[in-house]
């Protein structure tokens, strides 16, 4: 135990190298950057959305949108523009991002039970996504002034009636069923929940594994070049000890890796949410009890098993790594022999994002599901569905694929394989 | 009588189709160094390879101190050590911490280890560059480092691949003496060079071995008479002929 101590202390010695710290603290300091710039931008746009006001028809109901609009968390702002033709300009001059000109006859036609119509302006500066929050601003202007308008018709022309049920007479009571249990609930809020609940997930497991994978398969094609491989297996240490201290260090580092990336990117996509998704375990307060009632939390066991298929998977990933790295050359030849391994992670990583694999066709569905790591990206939405063997059934799979590859990895690292075993990709193409 | 410290017998090592070693034959005494030499992909590297536990035999035996390497390769190595040509260390680590890991795989008991590292230290010869990581090393320091990784252990077989590969001349003659030094202890050495001036220097014995086979073999003197020869190398050039 204490040789094999050594070992891994040795192997997350030469693991931690300024190169790769320095990167990686560099992308997580990146992402808190642009978390932060992006929330800060986003907190400016929300405080000072000013709308340049150019009120034609100067009657009772033009001034009181304008007061909606100030009540709407809008500034608004007095055009000094006579005409709509200069109204561009002056926007411009005055960097207002919009533009509200209420023609003249706007009360009258209103009145007449016309449909009144107002103009409105949108600057656009970038195409940048802060940009695109700005024109959704845009819309919420329109929005109050309609809503404005139609409480006024609606007070005018049917006084003791409530306004608010004339613009929505008809309101939908929505109910989630899942399995036996039902709740009052929106179907897009429990959806939005799951979604907060399990998208990190995936983005975690296929960082570990990137990670993970590109350094044991690195550090074993080091050794391979620098002779140091062959010092060490004439060395009294067991084969055994060997692979498993490369996959303990591997592994670990990786975690530690995956976790200082969960830091940054839960910084970022706080930042351009605005905080909306709250984080990568947040939820949406309101449809807390109801995701309850559902049964679609998620227990201390389910959390293990899902500790349990993640753990698997990445020492599915980190055996193979050793296997494949076991082929390379040189070190410049571990990114070419990873790429099986890459696209074993992306084909179930994508699928199981983008499709239903339950309801997939058998051939598509027996495919990804033979992939280990499929197991790991559906066992959250398998979970909250109580679906418990799909999950544990999953994990036994898991298990027999990792049986299989240390020993395949123990058994080329106890033979001439680990020396004499290379993949020649230029012969191969020839 | 000295003892028999590594006995090599019909040695035969394929790889698919091609037959590197074809069936050699040779034995070293303790306290004696013992030479092969012979063109490139002779079949040296294989033959060291077999002896240090890393490359399993197609067929014939090897036995170190009496254990056998393809049944007892665990405690072949540990009485063994090798060096191999054109080796590295770990980058990251510093000399001294190298020479550490180096006691800490082998000894379980802290005195040894202690011991151990105090021998590495005294062979690497290195001064203060031994705190310096090993990535800043030049090649000879490198190697006088690695050689003080092989010797520290004090094997009763040391393996050596071209031990002095890419030393210049006063590097190699500190390596050269060193490895003589560590002979006369009483422990067997195997090395493998296409310095004949240091298989001269160095050896007791030498063998020579060609397209797998060892075609000769003898003491330095006996070959260059049997050969007609001035030198080692004339002897060689007539065998790679």
């Amino acid at each position: 135990m204490r040789r094999f101590l050594v070992l891994v202390r040795k192997e997350i010695r030469e693991l931690l190298t300024p190169q790769m710290l320095v990167p990686l603290l560099m992308i997580v300091a990146v992402f808190m950057f642009i978390g932060n710039v992006v929330e800060g931008e986003m907190d400016q746009e929300d405080a000072a959305q000013r709308v340049g006001v150019i009120d034609l028809d100067g009657s009772e109901l033009s001034a009181r949108m304008t007061g909606v609009l100030s009540e709407s968390g809008f500034q608004v702002v007095d055009l000094e523009s006579a005409d709509a033709e200069r109204i561009a300009e002056e926007l411009l001059a005055r960097d207002l991002t919009y533009g509200l000109i209420v023609p003249e006859g706007f009360e009258s036609s209103v009145q007449s039970g016309q449909v009144a119509t107002v103009e409105t302006y949108g600057v656009v500066r970038s195409f940048s996504f802060a940009a695109l929050g700005q024109a959704e601003a845009l819309n919420r202007v329109v929005s109050a002034v309609s809503e404005s308008v139609s409480v006024q018709l609606v007070s005018q022309g049917m006084p003791g009636v409530d306004p608010a049920v004339v613009n929505q007479p008809v309101q939908n009571v929505e109910h989630v069923v899942v399995g036996e249990s039902e709740a009052q609930v929106p179907v897009s809020a429990v959806y939005g929940f799951i979604t907060n609940q399990t998208t990190l997930i995936p983005i975690v497991l296929f960082i570990v594994i990137v990670f993970a994978s590109q350094m044991i398969a690195t550090t074993i094609a080091s050794e391979k070049e620098n002779k140091t491989l062959e010092t060490l297996l004439a060395s009294p240490v067991s084969r055994t000890s060997l692979v498993m201290s490369k996959m303990v260090a591997a592994g670990t580092v990786a975690l530690a890796s995956a976790a200082a990336y969960m830091v940054g990117l839960n910084s970022y996509m706080t930042g351009l949410t605005g905080g909306a998704v709250g984080g990568p375990f947040g939820g949406a307060e309101g449809t807390s009890s109801a995701i309850e009632a559902l049964g679609l939390g998620l227990s201390t066991i389910d959390w293990l098993l899902l500790g349990a298929t993640l753990f698997v998977s990445i020492l599915v990933a980190l055996s193979l790594s050793v296997i494949l790295g076991a082929f390379a050359e040189n070190v410049k030849a571990v990114q070419s022999l990873l790429g099986p391994l890459m696209i074993l992670v992306l084909i179930p990583y994508f699928l199981t994002m983008l499709t239903d694999i339950e309801s997939a066709s058998p051939a598509l569905r027996t495919f990804v599901m033979a992939i280990p790591f499929a197991h790991a990206f559906t066992a959250a939405p398998n979970l909250f569905l109580g679906r418990y063997s799909a999950v544990v059934l999953g994990i036994a799979y898991q298990a027999l694929w990792l049986a299989g590859l240390v020993f395949a990895a123990a058994r080329i690292f106890a033979s001439d394989r680990i020396l004499t075993m290379k993949l020649s990709l230029r012969r191969s193409r020839t | 009588m000295p003892q028999e410290m590594l006995r090599v017998t019909g040695l035969r090592k394929d790889y698919g189709e091609l037959e590197a070693v074809k069936g050699i034959e040779f034995s070293v005494q303790a306290g004696e160094v013992f030479a092969l030499i012979g063109p490139n992909g002779a079949g040296k590297t294989t033959t060291l390879r077999i002896v240090a536990t890393i490359l399993r035999p197609t067929a014939g035996s090897v036995t170190v101190a009496g254990l056998d390497v393809a049944d007892q390769p665990a405690k072949v190595r540990e009485t063994i050590s090798y060096l191999p040509e054109e080796a590295g260390a770990y980058k990251n680590m510093t000399g001294e911490g190298y020479l550490r890991f180096v006691a800490d795989v082998f000894y379980e008991d802290r005195r040894r280890r202690a011991e151990a590292l105090a021998r590495g230290l005294a062979l690497a010869d290195l001064g203060d560059r031994i705190k310096d990581k090993c990535g800043s090393y030049s090649k000879g320091m490198t190697r006088k480092l690695l050689l003080g990784r092989t010797l520290m252990t004090q094997p009763r077989l040391a393996i050596l691949d071209e031990p002095t590969s890419g030393l210049d001349v006063l590097n190699a003659l500190e390596v050269r003496d060193s490895i003589k030094t560590y002979a006369r202890s009483g422990s067997a050495v195997l090395l493998s060079s296409h310095n004949m001036l240091e298989i001269e220097y160095l050896s007791d014995r030498v063998a020579l071995i060609h397209e797998g086979r060892i075609v000769d073999s003898g003491t330095a003197p006996d070959l260059k008479e049997r050969y007609s020869a001035n030198s080692l190398e004339d002897v060689f050039a007539e065998v790679a002929r």
